[in-house]
């Protein structure tokens, strides 16, 4: 019972920054048409930014804020820089194929990452440091009982539900998200109608850094911080990504939460070291099943 | 594009010896002249070499990515260190079946990848090139754990040091890998340019152009990942033999690493292939010579290499994503 417990508790927990890492990995894949991923490459990076800040006696709130505009504001340089340069290359024969074209801003992301990895290593990775968390991480005690949920994980919870919510109005709600939504449908329709795309591929990249180096703040605290931390988180935010469908929002916080749980209860009850197997299997299932995610739109392979 | 297309077998085999030949004898004399040091960076350069083929076959010519290609190894250095450690085969025997055990391993892989295309194969080839090591880990008694198997290139037999001397360690190692690289390289150049290499072409440039020719694209997709991994086993048994076979012996950042090599060099030529797995593994020593006088920290140091190799790769595909050998071909034609 009490195992049953701290699995459901740290699923939810995990689950929710997870459902963060997918839905930055969501936002670039409609916006640019990339799987981003150097994305928790960027988030280690803001954290370690976060880390120097607050090591050098900044309050924590400064250091939270300062990763995330410098997660959005790396999101942006790397489109500027990398990303769309790749995209407006004149078609040289080596680039004319479908399958070219997909593999080489993967390969590009890869780069970025092993960048990313190394200057933190030159600036930072001298000395292990942790990470702090900005509220106690013992359990709340109920009739007598601690229970297997923090002050910190109700921090995580609340933080990201505020942060979904807030994705979900400014979707709806605002023009800006609404010129997103048309974009990610189609890039050439969009254009015609005004709307400038280039911008809109930045605005993806800029939140998609600031929800994963959000995601980075949060995971980083319960290990400790180096340039190959996050590695992991990007490795189970891309595959809830394609549980939930690669192009699909909603999907993205789903598949977060369902990769948490999977991974909670794996992690309780067998081991650590099945984590990775659990994550392949669940993969490879989604893929032959339902290749396009379970709220996914569009059939994976499109002529 | 790099092949004559509308080549007779004959003449295929002919073209494939002669460059096979000339390339053994270039880096036997090269390998000769070299301090033991370098003698065994070039041995780790033939072993990555396959590896990068394999990457060449499977990218390159067939158009489908794989950040897996470390786990594959991983699957041909097991098979190979079991072999000789339990059943006391000899490394002239036990390599060459890591051709088959990498086979049989990206067979499988492959039947789940045909399906996919683009970033989705590329995330799950990577979830596999991380779940690999762990089955070492989960399946310690067999596997030995995170400890690893201890397996290496041993001594030349007697005859061997009769008949041309006898060798340095490093030498040695060369000599091991020497054999099986000119082998990846005869099997990869005659496939470039045989039939199976131009249908691999047609698929990867126009799936459905190619499914109108008559070409299984499904069936020949999971062909290419098997023939692929059979070179990626074979190079995960050579890169066992520097001394221990063990999840930190394959890491992710070799697969990495051989798609760095392979994109440096250019993602469709077997010259390619060489030129990257050249510069993967002597680059690491070139920077260290060049940045000797201005005695930076370890740290710096350490991460150097990975901060250019890093560089390089983002600059090769936003300027001349067809690498080194692509871009001197293309000059060639002009």
């Amino acid at each position: 019972m009490d195992t049953l417990l701290a699995a459901l508790f740290t699923g939810t927990s995990r689950g929710a920054i997870y459902a963060l890492v997918a839905m930055g990995l969501v936002l670039v894949w409609r916006g640019a048409g990339i799987v981003n991923f150097a994305q928790m490459g960027q988030a280690m990076f803001s954290t370690y930014i976060a880390s120097t800040l607050i090591m050098n006696g900044y309050s924590y709130w400064i250091g939270f804020v300062v990763a995330i505009i410098a997660g959005a504001l790396l999101g942006v340089l790397l489109d500027l820089l990398v990303m769309r340069p790749l995209a407006n290359k004149k078609q040289t024969e080596l680039l004319s194929s479908a399958s070219m074209r997909a593999a080489v801003p993967v390969i590009a992301s890869l780069g970025i990452l092993g960048v990313l990895q190394a200057l933190a290593g030159i600036f930072w990775a001298a000395e292990e440091r942790g990470f702090p968390a900005p509220v106690g991480q013992t359990g709340f005690t109920v009739a007598g009982q601690v229970m297997p949920f923090t002050s910190f994980d109700l921090f995580v919870v609340s933080v990201v539900a505020l942060t979904l919510l807030m994705t979900v109005l400014f979707f709806k709600k605002t023009g800006v998200g609404l010129a997103m939504r048309a974009s990610a449908l189609d890039q050439e329709v969009a254009k015609l109608s005004g709307i400038r795309t280039n911008g809109v591929r930045a605005l993806s990249w800029a939140i998609s850094g600031a929800a994963s180096s959000l995601a980075g703040l949060l995971l980083t605290p319960s290990s400790n911080l180096s340039p190959y931390t996050l590695d992991l988180a990007l490795i189970i935010g891309f595959t809830a990504a394609v549980v939930g469908g690669l192009d699909s929002l909603p999907g993205s916080v789903l598949g977060g939460f369902i990769l948490g749980f999977i991974i909670s209860f794996v992690n309780y009850y067998m081991s650590p070291e099945d984590i990775f197997l659990a994550i392949l299997a669940v993969l490879i299932f989604v893929l032959i099943v339902r290749p396009r995610g379970i709220f996914g739109g569009k059939d994976v392979r499109r002529v | 594009m790099c092949v004559v297309s509308n080549s007779q077998p004959k003449s295929i085999i002919r073209k494939s010896t002669v460059r096979t030949l000339v390339f053994g004898a270039v880096l036997l004399f090269a390998a000769l002249r070299f301090d033991p040091y370098n003698q065994g960076q070039l041995a780790v350069t033939l072993t990555l070499f396959i590896g990068v083929l394999s990457i060449v076959l499977l990218t390159g010519i067939s158009g489908q990515i794989s950040l897996g290609q470390g786990a594959l190894m991983a699957v041909g250095g097991y098979s190979t260190a079991l072999m000789i450690i339990n059943l006391q085969y000899s490394l002239w025997l036990a390599v060459p079946l890591s051709i088959v055990s990498g086979g049989l391993a990206g067979l499988l892989l492959g039947m789940v990848a045909a399906r996919l295309s683009g970033p989705y194969l590329a995330g799950t080839t990577l979830v596999v090139s991380l779940a690999i090591p762990s089955i070492a880990t989960r399946f310690g008694s067999v596997f030995k754990g995170d400890e690893g198997l201890q397996v290496d290139v041993g001594y030349p037999p007697v005859w061997f040091v009769n008949t041309f001397g006898d060798p340095t360690y490093e030498m040695w190692q060369f000599y091991v890998a020497f054999p099986f690289a000119l082998l990846a390289l005869f099997f990869a150049s005659n496939l470039l340019l045989s039939r199976s290499g131009r249908k691999w072409r047609s698929i990867r440039d126009h799936e459905i152009a190619s499914s109108l020719t008559g070409v299984k694209v499904s069936r020949e997709k999971v062909f290419v990942f098997a023939i692929s991994a059979g070179f990626a086993g074979l190079a995960g048994a050579l890169y066992g033999l520097r001394g221990s076979v063990g999840p930190s012996t394959y890491p992710t950042s070799l697969s990495l690493m051989l798609l760095t090599g392979a994109i440096l060099g250019g993602i469709r030529s077997i010259a390619g292939a060489f030129i990257g797995s050249v510069l993967v593994v002597f680059l690491p020593d070139w920077i260290d010579w060049a940045v000797h006088s201005f005695e930076l920290s370890e740290q710096v140091s350490n991460y150097l290499p990975a901060l250019v190799g890093g560089i390089l790769l983002i600059l090769t595909v936003v300027i001349n994503p067809a690498g080194v050998a692509g871009g001197a071909h293309r000059h060639k034609h002009k």
